[in-house]
């Protein structure tokens, strides 16, 4: 058990020209805590994790386990444990073996080991596969065999870098929900690398959104959907994406022509009418309305149906000036390409304001 | 029409393949027929022996002739030879490989490529500089010497093949996950390098055990005792009798061309089966 903490954490690769992989990273995940890296690829997420591992060095900066400073400390000494994205089982040894084989190089009692292998696989049910080489396991008793390798540890902090992004997806819903529960039973500090932002949402108590190795935001899954600190977090979080589009503040926003009217206190540091700003709407955050109701006229270019709502997307302005923007509405709404419809905002709708130019939140 | 074409392209095969067979097989069944003619009808000219003979084959097995006084010997230091200097090669090309592939020093690719470069300069270019240097440190006469330059002539070989797998099949994240699991360099050589390693291992110790066992100039060069020598030396030596024994001598040559086939045969599945499988997900 152990807090982690990076500390003005950067990694630079030269070669070429430098890149900043991981740009003065402060980010500190608490005792027994889920923390989600996310980001879009070549983000660092990676880099941020193996320089946690002590796979990859730390170029400035700190980086600490338990309080103490791990920057100079060998990846063996630093009590953590790893699940690759690609497993990285050895093609030689049984499961079994496989699971063991951190425990044998530190001498530990063969009872132990046998002990702990055996408990790690039955909460893993792999209890019938401990004799078979991975080669004869299928996708997902590999992704639970890695799991198992890394539980025998009984580390302080796991390290998960996308481990299921070779599953399909049905069983990557399934195994991701194990995965955030067997990490609450275990209270073991966690960093799960992933690019797909349902998994950051669902699994993470707190995540933390990535952009070109720098830190965007830092929150827990609802603070990230409900206040975005920037466009960039504003449209990585949440599926469909939200809605950005360019408006000018009157006693309401004002996109394409048409004043939605919002609470003036929801238009936060921003007063003076004219103001142009980037509008950040979510999808669901929009309705049909009647023709007679204050709302954008859209029209229609494509109707995604889900089963469970259905999401149209289609374009609102004139010709030419025109934003693509995505509606959530509910299933059986028709809306054929070339329709246009009337959107207004729900009730308790929140409209995000950003700065045009630096995409910081200003409401 | 299509399996017209197909049945005319696989007949083509079949005769590439048989003129191919019969130009590798003919001299091997032209020492066959030597090796059992009597020894006045070695050159009757004949597709096959009149009273066909096994006494070439009695004479080299029972040592019953001065050509071959040491033959068992002689085929024993052969596979001595051959065996060290297999073992040699693979010691040092895997430790090598493991260097240039896994540890990954900035200087890897100059190592492969000026180890590559040896082989610039032919070995008949070598003999002499060699036997100077054998000559030096008092190795001449001995194995040691016929040892040494094949380790040296078949590492630099044996070390891009091994590297070259090593970087596609291998993949890092093994390593970097023995690493956190708490090994070493040393262990994840030993541990999870080798193992791995086994396909190309085979091929390459095959390749170094026939390097040295056909070496002909270089044992010639080192080793002029009876006692020391190898089987191609004794098979030279056949030439420098004024009565050849022809018959002897393809008798011997079909002696010393047996363990290589054994060989080949032995190992010929280990050398496909990709040992990689399955522990990472492609
Ligand atoms: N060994 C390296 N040498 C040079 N540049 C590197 C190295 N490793 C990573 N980078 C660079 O650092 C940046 C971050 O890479 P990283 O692998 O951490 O991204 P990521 O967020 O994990 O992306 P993905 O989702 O695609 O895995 C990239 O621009 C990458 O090109
Ligand atoms: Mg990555």
């Amino acid at each position: 058990m152990a807090e982690v903490q990076y500390d003005s954490a950067s990694r630079i690769f030269s070669g070429g020209s430098e890149v900043r992989a991981v740009d003065a990273l402060d980010l500190r995940v608490a005792d027994g805590e889920f923390l989600v890296l996310v980001g879009p690829s070549g983000s660092g997420k990676s880099t941020a994790l193996r320089m946690l591992a002590g796979l990859e060095g730390c170029d400035e900066g700190r980086i600490l386990i338990g309080g103490d400073d791990v920057t100079a400390v060998h990846p063996k000494d630093r009590d953590i444990a790893m699940v690759f994205q690609n497993y990285a089982l050895y093609p030689h040894m049984t499961v079994g073996e496989n699971m063991g084989f951190a425990l044998r190089l530190r001498r530990t009692g063969k009872d132990e080991i046998q002990r702990r292998v055996a408990d790690a696989a039955a909460m893993l049910d792999l209890t019938t596969y401990l004799d078979r080489k991975p080669k004869a396991l299928s996708g997902g008793q590999r992704q639970r065999v890695a799991m198992g390798r890394a539980i025998v540890r009984e580390p302080s902090v796991f390290l998960m870098d996308e481990p299921l992004s070779n599953l399909d997806a049905k069983l990557r819903v399934e195994t991701r929900a194990n995965i955030a529960a067997l990490q609450r039973r275990l209270a073991t500090t966690t960093v799960y690398v992933t690019h797909d932002q349902v998994e950051a949402m669902t699994m993470g108590d707190r995540v933390a959104v990535l952009r070109d190795g720098i830190l965007q935001q830092c929150a827990a899954p609802r603070e990230l959907y409900d206040r975005p600190v920037n466009s960039f977090v504003a449209g990585f979080i949440g599926s469909p994406a939200m809605n950005l589009v360019a408006a000018t503040v009157t006693d309401g926003i004002e996109i394409a022509g048409t004043t939605l009217r919002i609470p003036a206190s929801a238009l936060g540091s921003v007063t003076q009418a004219g103001t142009p700003v980037l509008a950040g709407i979510r999808p669901e955050a929009l309705r049909l309305v009647g023709d007679a109701d204050e709302g954008i006229d859209m029209r229609v270019v494509l109707c995604e149906e889900l089963g469970s709502d259905t999401y149209v997307i289609g374009d609102v302005g004139a010709d030419g000036a025109s934003h693509r923007i995505t509606a959530r509405v509910p299933a059986g709404v028709r809306a054929e390409p070339g329709r246009t419809l009337r959107l207004g905002l729900s009730e308790s709708a929140a409209v995000h304001l950003f700065d045009p130019d630096t995409g910081d939140r200003l409401n | 029409m299509k399996t017209r074409r197909s049945a005319l392209s696989t007949t083509a095969l079949v005769a590439v393949g048989v003129l191919l067979a019969v130009w590798t097989l003919l001299p091997v069944y032209h020492m066959l027929v030597v090796s059992l003619s009597p020894s006045d009808e070695l050159f009757a000219g004949r597709l096959w022996p009149e009273d066909p003979t096994l006494t070439a084959f009695s004479t080299v097995l029972t040592e019953g002739d001065f050509t071959v006084e040491r033959f068992w010997l002689q085929l024993w230091n052969s596979l001595f030879v051959a065996v060290v200097s297999a073992v040699g090669v693979l010691a040092i090309a895997t430790l090598a490989a493991f260097a240039v592939a896994r540890l990954r020093p900035r200087w890897a690719g100059l190592l492969t490529t000026s180890a590559l470069a040896t082989y610039v300069i032919p070995l008949s270019f070598l003999a002499i500089p060699l036997y100077k240097a054998m000559a030096n440190y008092n190795l001449l006469g001995s194995q040691w010497a016929l040892i040494l330059a094949t380790i040296t002539f078949g590492s630099p070989y044996a070390l891009w093949v091994l590297s070259q797998y090593a970087r596609a099949s291998i993949p890092s994240e093994l390593d970097e996950a023995a690493t956190i699991d708490g090994a070493g360099a040393w262990r994840i050589y030993f541990q999870i390098f080798l193992p791995l390693m086994r396909p190309p291992m085979v091929v390459v110790g095959i390749y170094a055990f026939l390097l040295a066992w056909n070496e002909y100039l270089m044992a010639f060069l080192f080793l002029s005792e009876e006692d020391s020598m190898t089987l191609p030396v004794t098979l030279g030596n056949f030439l420098n009798s004024d009565q050849i024994q022809w018959n002897v001598m393809m008798a011997t040559a079909l002696f010393y061309a047996l363990p290589p086939v054994l060989i080949y045969y032995a190992f010929q599945r280990n050398v496909s089966s990709g040992s990689t499988a399955g522990g990472v997900k492609n």
